[in-house]
């Protein structure tokens, strides 16, 4: 505490007498100040240790060569590739982005929105238009009596898809590329009801019922062209698997049956013993056939019991006593 | 996404089973259309692309693909375009080199197919066990001290190598002088390395005793392809008096050399021969003895025969002579390259001989047409014709049909390197230039080529000034003057005092944007002169004839403070500045100090003129005195050194 109260005491002093000193002494004030600097320990004897950097030449940087863009040039030239945007080469004024509310969207430079969203720059119609006509060379005509779809679907009833992939990297080859997905329609094959079912049984899921269409990918072998021998390999053991009539599908019974049939059942034969003749020269069976399948196959309610009602009043011909 | 509809093996047998089926309806589909499939469209694997690539055109506002496409790093004068380049190419180097430094961290392959660049390089030393196989891998690459180092480690082996390895090494080491060349990767640096080929091709630059000729010397029965091979390696590196040497010694010795050794000694007839004469019926003699070998002459033939032509002296005799061979020639069916027409250019428009019109056909020949490179001379030709077009003809036609030559098909791959496509244009600037109204030419070529394709040379810039001010078209100086400090050339003192005397002789009408652009720009020229680092080697000085046109560009636009300033740099650097400025200037300036009525500014320049010994200062000092009222120590200073009382 004492020690603290005389040093400030002394501070004070000390300036009023380095005051008194200058006024005495006007000669050279300057060198009196520059002795009183706190001095840097100049470890290795450098002359100046606080060397002026240099001052780094700033190169002058030009304006945007989108302002001296012509109104009536070649873009498809100026943007041939496709490259992240740029906002000094693209002569347009695009916004993107979010600010406060009220504000207008960031213009074009320093916005790195604009460069994370992937553009079509390159892919102007006119370009397209002129890459197109620069390949036509490459490409053949069409076939003249493929006119229409049926033709196509008749003529070649299986459709291949693969993919390649292209972009720049030591390597040519992408493991997607091998993956080759089959289509065809199941009636191109022209099964009968049995092994058409079967086929059914074997495919699963790949089957569309909508667009009647088998859908086979392959990807477990590692090339293209193994894949494309397995799908076909596949779509020949289907259709034969589905063809061949095993021993113990003979003895597919009544209770086997996915779905009812009238014509296999006891009502056909019922009715048959009622009234003593064909099932096809009895009035109305055709429609109580209908009712019967419809209850057995889509359960009981309300529509199908009425339904079904209706049927047997017609057949026995009980109009009107409702 | 392909989709292809493939009609296989497995559908083929499905036709058959539905054709079997339906025997009975096949009558009545009878009727139905055969489907022809045209046959696939044969391409190579960069066909697609080089079509995509034939629809893209030169983009004027863009640099050389090569750049970054970015303001900051865009060049815009020849030293930004060469250090870009060569950074870019330098990083490719530091990537060799970390490379050749850590093989170790390279062994990963991800390339597939593999690709051999890609690996990190074979390294041998005296320690390596090196069979003929590698060799024959490291001729192939063509490293050459690699292969000489393996020889001599076969060699100290004592292991045999086949006579054909040995050829093919011997070969090697004689294309290329027994020296590694420069890496066929670093394009770049090949593009700006200023052609070295015009001053080796004077001097005999063959390692005599090299690695080559103890190959051929331990050949113990030297071939007559080994013979071939190093006489034309000789031949290259201008050994010429050993080459022919063993040219005799193969023929005593019954050898038949190949066609590419006699062209060689042909293009050495200069080194063999003295006098002119001699030196063809050299020629003459060696065709002869070409056809007694039963050998077909070539484009070398021609090319070697027609450049020891075009460096004998200009007579009617040699010009017969190049014509005579043409015409041979083309009797053989041999159609000339650009470099024969560029041999036959030089041949026939010597700089003091008449002038020759030959361009003319040999355009009438080639134009139109897509030219390949066969000849290393054909790169000099476009390069030499616009020399010729514009210093031996100067017509501009020829030139213009020179250029859509340039530009027909890949033509535009001959030009050389940047050196030679630098010197084209500026012979095609000043071509155009002196021939065409300057406005066609700006807005025709000026603003197309510059800066991206070619950055015009000071002197094509002191053209464009003289021309500026030759049509009176001033409002093109602020472009080019900005132009001017884009390209560097802002330290230029001839480009500087040349642009200022067009401004001050050229007054723009009052009250227009020009003076005060010309203000501005004269005082550029002011800053650019005063900033300069004090360091730098060769300084610009300001000179007094120059500080006086600034002065007088600055007032035109009122602008008195600056002017002021640079009247203190006449006056304080008295010493140091070189002449005077114009009278002139000095007294638009004393009107200036009356106008803002500075009359103490005033005094201190009559005081420099008087200083300067101008004779008219009293006119100026009456001046002041008539049109301001000078107080007391104005006049005692005045009269210090005006006469007042005289006026």
């Amino acid at each position: 505490m004492m020690n603290l109260s005389r040093n400030i005491e002394r501070v004070p002093f000390r300036s009023i007498e380095k005051q008194l000193v200058a006024s005495y002494c006007n000669s050279s004030p300057q060198t009196q100040t520059k002795q009183e600097e706190f001095r840097a320990l100049n470890i290795r004897n450098v002359k100046d240790p606080f060397q002026t950097r240099r001052r780094l030449q700033k190169t002058a940087v030009f304006p945007p060569r989108a302002d001296q863009m012509p109104v009536d040039q070649d873009w498809g030239s100026v943007w041939p590739g496709p490259r992240s945007f740029h906002p000094a080469t693209v002569p347009l004024p695009v916004r993107q982005g979010f600010t406060e509310k009220g504000a207008p969207p960031p213009n074009k430079f320093n916005n790195a929105e604009l460069m994370k969203i992937p553009n079509f720059l390159h892919l102007t119609p006119p370009v397209i238009k002129r890459q197109c006509e620069a390949l036509k060379k490459f490409c053949t005509p069409w076939p003249k009596a493929l006119d229409n779809e049926d033709k196509i679907q008749k003529n070649f009833p299986i459709e291949v898809i693969s993919s390649d992939y292209c972009y720049s990297s030591p390597t040519i080859r992408d493991p997607m590329a091998r993956i080759i997905t089959v289509k065809f329609k199941l009636a191109s094959l022209k099964l009968d009801d049995r092994a058409r079912d079967k086929f059914l049984r074997l495919v699963g899921p790949r089957y569309n019922e909508e667009n009647d269409t088998v859908t086979i990918v392959t990807d477990r072998c590692p090339l293209k062209k193994q894949n494309y021998d397995y799908a076909m390999y596949l779509v020949t053991a289907l259709f034969h698997e589905s063809k061949k009539v095993e021993p113990w599908e003979e003895m597919k019974s009544e209770a086997d049956m996915e779905i009812y049939c009238w014509e296999n059942n006891a009502s056909k034969k019922n009715i048959e013993a009622l009234f003593g003749c064909k099932s096809e020269e009895i009035p109305n069976a055709a429609e109580y056939s209908e009712a019967v399948s419809h209850y057995m196959n889509e359960g009981e309610n309300d529509y199908t019991i009425s339904k079904y009602g209706e049927a047997v009043k017609k057949l026995l011909k009980l109009q009107g006593t409702n | 996404m392909f989709k292809m509809n493939i009609p296989g093996a497995f559908l083929r047998r499905s036709y058959r089973l539905k054709c079997t089926k339906c025997l009975g309806r096949s009558l009545s589909t009878a009727t139905e259309e055969k489907i022809e499939i045209p046959a696939r469209i044969e391409r190579g694997p960069t066909d697609i692309l080089r079509a995509l690539e034939s629809t893209i055109t030169r983009d004027i506002t863009a640099a050389h693909y090569k750049y970054h496409d970015d303001p900051y790093l865009l060049p815009m004068n020849n030293l930004a375009k060469r250090s870009f380049a060569m950074a870019q190419e330098a990083g490719r180097k530091a990537a060799h080199w970390v490379r050749s430094q850590h093989p170790e961290l390279f062994n990963h392959q991800e390339c597939d197919p593999p690709i051999e660049a890609f690996f990190p390089k074979m390294v041998y030393n005296e320690n390596s066990e090196v069979t003929e196989e590698d060799l024959k891998n490291v001729i192939d690459r063509a490293q050459v001290s690699d292969a000489i180092l393996i020889n001599n480690l076969l060699k100290a082996k004592g292991l045999e190598i086949t006579n054909e390895t040995k050829q093919s090494l011997l070969e090697l080491l004689c294309y290329n002088n027994s020296e590694d060349i420069l890496d066929e990767e670093f394009i770049e640096e090949r593009w700006f390395k200023q052609s070295s080929g015009i001053k080796d091709r004077q001097r005999k630059t063959w390692k005599d005793a090299s690695a080559a000729e103890e190959i051929f010397i331990s050949i113990d029965k030297p071939t007559s392809d080994s013979y071939s091979a190093i006489i034309q390696g000789m031949a290259k590196f201008n050994q010429a008096a050993r080459a022919y040497q063993l040219l005799e010694e193969a023929q005593e010795k019954g050898f038949e050399l190949n066609i590419h050794a006699y062209n060689s000694i042909i293009k050495c007839a200069n080194f063999i021969k003295e006098n002119y004469d001699l030196r063809w019926s050299f020629i003459v003699n060696m065709l002869e003895r070409i056809k007694q070998a039963g050998l077909k002459p070539n484009l070398g033939t021609l090319n070697a025969v027609l450049f020891t032509l075009s460096t004998m002296v200009n007579s009617r005799m040699v010009k017969d002579f190049a014509l005579k061979t043409l015409n041979e020639f083309k009797s053989l069916d041999i159609e000339p390259s650009l470099g024969s027409w560029y041999y036959i250019l030089i041949t026939f428009c010597k700089d003091r001989g008449p002038r020759s019109a030959v361009l003319k056909n040999i355009l009438n020949e080639i134009e139109n047409k897509n030219h390949k490179i066969q000849d290393l001379s054909d790169t000099h030709f476009f390069v030499t014709a616009m020399d010729i077009a514009h210093h031996h003809l100067n017509d501009i036609s020829v030139g213009q049909r020179l250029h859509k030559l340039l530009l027909f098909g890949n033509n535009y791959d001959l030009i050389g390197d940047s050196y030679k496509e630098s010197i084209y244009y500026r012979h095609y600037f000043s071509l155009v230039l002196s021939n065409v109204p300057l406005q066609d030419f700006m807005e025709s070529m000026y603003n197309k080529l510059v800066p991206n394709i070619y950055v015009p040379e000071p002197s094509v810039m002191r053209e464009v000034i003289k021309q500026i001010e030759l049509n009176a078209l001033i409002e093109y100086i602020p472009r080019i003057w900005s132009d001017i400090i884009v390209f560097n050339q802002h330290n230029r003192e001839d480009l500087l005092n040349l642009i200022l005397s067009v401004m001050v002789d050229n007054k723009p009408k009052q009250d227009t944007e020009l003076v005060e652009k010309f203000a501005n720009i004269g005082w550029d020229i002011y800053e650019t002169i005063d900033g300069q680092n004090q360091e730098r080697y060769s300084n610009l000085q300001f000179t007094g004839d120059l500080l006086g046109k600034i002065m007088i560009v600055l007032l035109r636009n009122d602008n008195f403070e600056k002017a002021c300033t640079v009247m203190n740099k006449l006056d304080h650097q008295h010493q140091s500045i070189v002449g005077v400025p114009c009278f002139e200037a000095l007294s638009l300036f004393v009107d200036h100090c009356i106008k803002n009525k500075a009359p103490s500014r005033a005094i201190e320049c009559i005081q420099y003129a008087s200083d300067s010994g101008f004779p008219d200062i009293i006119t100026l000092g009456a001046k002041l005195n008539e049109q301001l009222t000078l107080d007391e120590k104005h006049l005692n200073r005045l009269s210090k050194f005006v006469d007042l009382k005289l006026s």
